[in-house]
């Protein structure tokens, strides 16, 4: 029986057999030649969700990707709080949108909206959700994603500020995690009552590279935790990503019980499964910039089988993929992966 | 003037209080080396300075997180503001020259640039620090305005990666004698040289310790 591309991803994150390994990823994926079908401008696709919505399909339909994922910046959560948004529209290179005001110091400067679901560019987002379910929903999986509190902090906060305080003052850090949680979850939630299929929580910051194994465990897994406890409470699968090194901490992501988790390229994803045995849902964890955007052909296929035999259940790009990648890296990634036998077979 | 007992002593206090992010520490044992008349020049380098680079080693083996060595860098900036001032630089080698140092457009990431920074100030270098998220032209600008030697660039991330290979253009257009340093994650020694940059770091972690060995190594010059 063939699945639709849709029903091949949700049960790969779900852990349930599958008809062939799905290429999706649950990061950004706009690419400059899905910009070109459309006549879009990278630096305003995300203030308009027609354009948000267009830019994201593109991939699917140039490429045959099997999730349609927004947004594409990190920004949407911090703005709705009240950061200033700099898209740099005179900007000739191709450039995120970044936040300039620091605006918290203690958990008192973060004011929640009263309705978060119409903050900021949340409203704009769930729109171009929207919009997608009605074109795509039958076929493609639509998805979206939230920052974690501690990457969240990192955006709103100097992050010299924040390091030093989740070490100095625990307890005032924690304070500002705990709001930023509540915030993060209403957005998760308006994401998911526009109709997400799933979403990924990034907790990016968070890694082994920047904290230590105690400081995750002692500061950033409970409040994990609980997003990632609410968000599943809606019935919508959940995955956990951390970026860097995570082997030390991969025992500790995979216990929230998120639907699945992901890791980047950093990540020695064989010790990562032996430790964790099979059950639990493993993605990545393939160099999105040296594989897919500068890789050849053969370096995409080498790549995404590596993954796969180092026991990944699909192949992930290990953060957003940049836009300058080629469709046909794209192709090859789906058609490496289709090629795989899945982990979880049987369909 | 005190004895050498005395002055090993000093160091020895300074570098614990750096290892230790114990800034008192590090204050007391500074005041004292200026108090008893202890070259201020010696103290940053065989006290803060060897703090620091077992601060590096502490990173390394991963005993030590970032919080843990910005907080080893408060506790030499401490020492550091005192020492400063006191350094006699009459007969010695140079003044060790001039560095703008910022972080490339699009970027807002700057705790790699800072501890660069500060490795620059510890060796003596006067510093211009242009901060995060810079548009090229004003590396470019402050290059010719201060005649420095070399230009440090920073960026975290991939999709700021192409805005310093035009920085690197642009620099040595106008002065193909300024050295030009680069760091920060996605940054690899085969872009460095693709770009013409003359030293890089390779990545987040490393901008850490690499920036922390550059410390030793001018320690040893």
């Amino acid at each position: 029986m063939t699945m639709t591309h849709k029903e091949r991803v949700l049960k790969t994150i779900k852990g349930e057999p599958v008809d062939k390994m799905p290429a999706f990823t649950g990061f950004g994926a706009v690419l400059v030649e899905g910009l070109e079908k459309y006549d879009l401008r990278f630096a305003h696709v995300h203030l308009d969700a027609d354009e948000m919505a267009k830019a994201a399909a593109a991939t699917s339909e140039l490429a045959g990707l099997e999730a349609i994922v927004v947004p594409f910046d990190m920004g949407v959560e911090a703005e709705a709080l009240g950061a200033t948004l700099n898209t740099y529209p005179h900007s000739e290179d191709l450039l995120y949108p970044t936040l300039r005001d620091k605006f918290v110091h203690t958990a008192d400067d973060i004011k929640l909206p009263e309705d978060i679901a119409n903050a900021g560019r949340v409203p704009l987002v769930a729109e171009a959700i929207k919009k997608l379910k009605a074109q795509y929903g039958e076929e493609y999986a639509v998805a979206s994603w939230v920052l974690g509190p501690f990457t969240l902090a990192g955006q709103v906060m100097d992050l010299n500020e924040l390091l030093k305080m989740s070490f100095k003052e625990p307890e005032r850090a924690e304070a500002i995690l705990d709001k930023l949680s509540d915030m993060i979850i209403g957005v998760g939630k308006a994401y998911i009552a526009a109709g997400a299929d799933y979403l990924s929580l990034r907790e990016m910051g968070a890694t082994s590279d920047v904290l230590s194994p105690r400081a995750y465990k002692k500061q950033i897994k409970s409040f994990s935790q609980r997003i990632v406890d609410e968000l599943k409470a809606t019935g919508v699968p959940v995955v956990y990503h951390i970026c860097g090194n995570t082997n030390m901490i991969i025992e500790d992501m995979a216990a929230l019980g998120a639907d699945a988790v992901s890791v980047d390229q950093k990540n020695d994803l064989k010790a990562s499964r032996e430790k964790l045995g099979d059950d639990v849902v493993l993605l990545g964890n393939v160099n999105p910039w040296d594989v897919f955007t500068q890789g050849t052909k053969e370096d995409v296929q080498r790549e995404v089988k590596a993954s796969v035999e180092a026991g990944a259940d699909a192949v992930w790009p290990g953060c957003d993929i940049w836009p300058s990648t080629s469709t046909d890296n794209i192709k090859t990634w789906v058609e490496t992966s289709h090629g795989l036998t899945p982990r979880r077979s049987g369909a | 003037m005190g004895s050498d007992e005395r002055k090993q002593e000093l160091f020895g206090k300074m570098k614990e209080g750096v290892i230790e992010y114990d800034e008192e520490q590090v204050v007391e044992a500074a005041n004292a080396l200026v108090d008893e008349g202890f070259d201020a020049y010696e103290g940053i380098m065989d006290g803060l300075a060897a703090g620091m680079e077992v601060v590096g080693e502490l990173f390394d083996s991963q005993e030590y997180f970032v919080p843990e060595v910005l907080m080893c860098a408060d506790a030499l900036y401490a020492g550091l503001d005192i020492l400063r001032p006191k350094v006699d630089m009459t007969g010695r080698e140079a003044v060790k020259g001039e560095v703008v140092i910022g972080v490339v457009e699009g970027d807002v990431h700057d705790i790699g640039k800072n501890l660069v920074k500060m490795m620059f100030e510890v060796a003596g270098f006067t510093v211009h620090d242009l901060g995060a998220d810079v548009p090229i032209d004003e590396f470019v600008e402050k290059q010719i305005n201060t005649n420095s030697d070399i230009v440090a660039l920073s960026a975290m991330m991939t999709t700021t990666m192409m805005g310093m290979k035009k920085a690197i253009v642009k620099l040595k257009e106008k002065n193909p004698d300024v050295m030009i340093m680069l760091g920060g994650a996605p940054v690899t020694g085969e872009i460095a040289d693709m770009f013409g940059a003359d030293g890089y770091s390779e990545n987040a972690s490393n901008a850490v310790s690499e920036a922390i060995k550059m410390v030793a190594a001018l320690r040893k010059m």
